[in-house]
């Protein structure tokens, strides 16, 4: 049996019938019939309906007839439905028609490219501001931690450094090999061309010690554990944990921020100090292999080349990437509001954030050690 | 409609989380359109027995028979059943008219404003139309229930289970979401299955039970509420509907 409404017409009088299957199944087949329905009913004024040849109505078929009806009422027809056949159906549509509240359907129109722009940049002041605040709060709770050691988790410092150095410096380390290797592989096929080989352990110990180790092991730190930090605290506070803590007397920023940023700022340098190490170690492989230096002189020359300037330069800089990595993720996180969606909006936002500013404050770094001629 | 066919069937199920055996030998049966509720204290096995009928898990042993679905587990296609969760379970992310709608978008080819029409039908149904564009953090845990159960209508199901409606909810809103459980069921024709141990609420909704006990792994009393509460002899039966303590019940000679 097709899914229809048949119409027939005497004069100013209609009689409309629905037939077959009124039902989700059939839901297209429904909504055909009924948009259909009120162009064939035009210039009447009385429509007696007919409910008797359903073969089936549920919710969904109700909605659509009972939107009929009122569609033909709107119009200026005076339905009449036959309740005394099928009342089943006339109560499931009378159901959804007594119950009725008119709520506009949403304008489906996306916003152009210049509003979109024009938002985003709109926001930006109050991000500056926010990031800002936050980072005043972050600094301000340092003297608070100090004035009262007990605000803060300490409990949980030890965990920190497991989960964010002991277990990533296999992925930091490799990374730092690899770059290793591509450097001595530059550095051998580009000074070769001058016969300079020889100062290959040099390039790679002024690269690699004073720039790339350091922003090598940030940028994979904040890609692991910058995620890990940003979603936990933000499922933390999807969840209303943040506001337990606060109702508990606990500042959030003491309780969970400054644990994990002194945990970064204490593993970022070690896991930096061993990534130049296999950095060196890559740069070895890659040279001993190409040329034919041999093992000794390749330390010889490295050991000269590792001066205390080169070594600390990298160094240095450690903790400023660490505490960076820290702030942003932890910050994005406190600022989560909605459900899981919004979890993994500042999730994402937090590991981009974190390695922007790792870049960037590392170029700060190379500006200030130009000017001062370290 | 199939009949005189009990709508579910429970044959000797067996529930084990590993070797601790939680349910044995169950069986029961639920009549076409009424509502029935499983009963019994915390930790007797019946929010664990509502995931085995709603195909969640898979009997270590017995059968359940769902008509027109057969066993729940190994059903695919288009759910025949509703289910509302204890908390409501909406998507937090997402508005109430698209946490109804994703059901309605995933399993036809409806699109557009008949897909808002119909959202907008189930949220006036269960008493939330002004608030289709609110996001779930921004109602209350009774609206939620609400939207919840507007959601499970979505596909409309001839089924519907509820899991303890009315936990965490003041006695008003309760009563309210009980009386909204028993006007959907009649006019909608469908049949309800409740969990629950609230007693209000039992009375209220409930036509027919079955009570379960942690000791006895399975069903101790089975028949319509009032029934139970006024001739059954069975302590714990007695004790559950008239909540009394097993010492209060000694005391008193019972």
């Amino acid at each position: 049996m097709d899914t229809a409404i048949s119409t027939e017409r005497h004069g100013a009088h209609a009689s409309l019938a629905a037939v077959g299957f009124f039902d989700l199944a059939h839901a297209a087949a429904v909504l055909r019939a009924v948009e259909d329905a009120p162009s064939q009913l035009r210039g009447c004024e009385h429509v007696d309906v007919d409910l008797t040849q359903l073969a089936r109505i549920d919710g969904t078929g109700a909605v659509m007839l009972a939107r009929l009806l009122d569609r033909l009422d709107n119009d200026g027809l005076q339905s009449r439905l036959a309740a005394d056949r099928n009342p089943e159906a006339v109560r499931l549509i009378a159901l959804y028609r007594s119950r009725r509240n008119e709520v506009p359907v949403r304008s489906a129109g996306a916003a152009g490219v210049l509003t979109r722009l024009g938002a985003a940049i709109a926001t930006l002041p109050g991000t500056a501001r926010g990031a800002l605040d936050f980072t005043g709060r972050c600094a301000a709770a340092v003297p608070k931690t100090i004035a009262s050691p007990p605000s803060v988790n300490w409990g949980s410092l030890p965990v920190l450094i497991q989960s964010i150095g002991a277990d990533a410096w296999l992925v930091t380390s490799a990374a730092n090999l690899l770059v290793g290797l591509i450097i001595g592989f530059i550095g051998v096929s580009q000074l070769g061309r001058f016969g300079a080989t020889s100062y290959v352990p040099e390039l790679v110990v002024v690269t690699h010690f004073r720039e790339l180790g350091a922003l090598i092991t940030a940028i994979i730190v904040a890609g692991r554990s910058g995620a890990g930090l940003a979603s936990e605290i933000a499922t933390m506070k999807v969840s209303e944990e943040i506001d337990a803590l606060r109702s508990i007397g606990f500042d959030p920023v003491r309780w969970l921020v400054v644990p994990r940023c002194l945990a970064l700022v204490i593993v970022l340098p070690i896991l930096t100090w061993i990534g130049d190490v296999f950095a060196l170690g890559g740069a070895l492989i890659a040279t001993t292999t190409m040329t034919d230096m041999p093992i000794r002189m390749y330390l010889t020359a490295t050991a000269g080349a590792i001066t205390g300037t080169n070594f600390l330069a990298g160094l240095i800089k450690s903790p400023f990437l660490a505490l960076a990595i820290g702030i942003v993720a932890c910050g994005q996180g406190l600022a989560t509001q909605g459900g899981a969606a919004a979890v993994g909006a500042r999730t994402t936002t937090a590991v981009v954030l974190s390695i922007f500013s790792v870049i960037a404050i590392n170029a700060v770094f190379t500006l200030l050690f130009v000017v001062i001629g370290v | 409609m199939a009949g005189d066919r009990p709508h579910i069937i429970v044959e000797d199920l067996r529930v084990a989380w590993g070797t601790r055996v939680v349910l044995d030998r169950v069986s029961f049966q639920i009549e076409r359109g009424i509502t029935f509720a499983i009963l019994g204290g915390s930790g007797c096995g019946k929010s664990t027995l509502l995931r085995y009928l709603i195909g969640l898990e898979q009997p270590q042993g017995g059968r359940i028979d769902i008509d027109g679905v057969g066993e729940p587990h190994r059903y695919e296609g288009i759910p025949p059943f509703g289910v509302l969760f204890q908390s409501g379970a909406l998507f937090s992310s997402m508005t109430l008219e698209e946490n109804l709608a994703l059901p309605l978008t995933t399993w036809t080819s409806l699109r557009g404003p008949i897909v808002h029409d119909l959202v907008q039908a189930k949220l006036d149904l269960v008493g939330l139309g002004p608030f289709a564009r609110h996001l779930p953090g921004e109602i209350s845990g009774g609206m939620k229930k609400r939207a919840g159960i507007g959601r499970a209508l979505m596909l409309e199901p001839d089924l519907l289970f509820f899991d303890e409606p009315s936990a965490g909810l003041d006695p008003i809103t309760a009563v309210e979401l009980d009386h909204l459980i028993v006007s959907l069921s009649r006019d909608l024709g469908i049949t309800v299955v409740i969990v629950t141990h609230e007693l209000p609420s039992i009375f209220l909704v409930a036509e027919n039970c079955i009570v379960l006990d942690k000791q006895a792994k399975g069903i101790v009393a089975t028949g319509p509420p009032a029934r139970l509460r006024e001739e059954s002899t069975i302590p714990f039966v007695h004790n559950f509907f008239t909540r009394s303590s097993p010492g209060a019940s000694a005391t008193e000679g019972r």
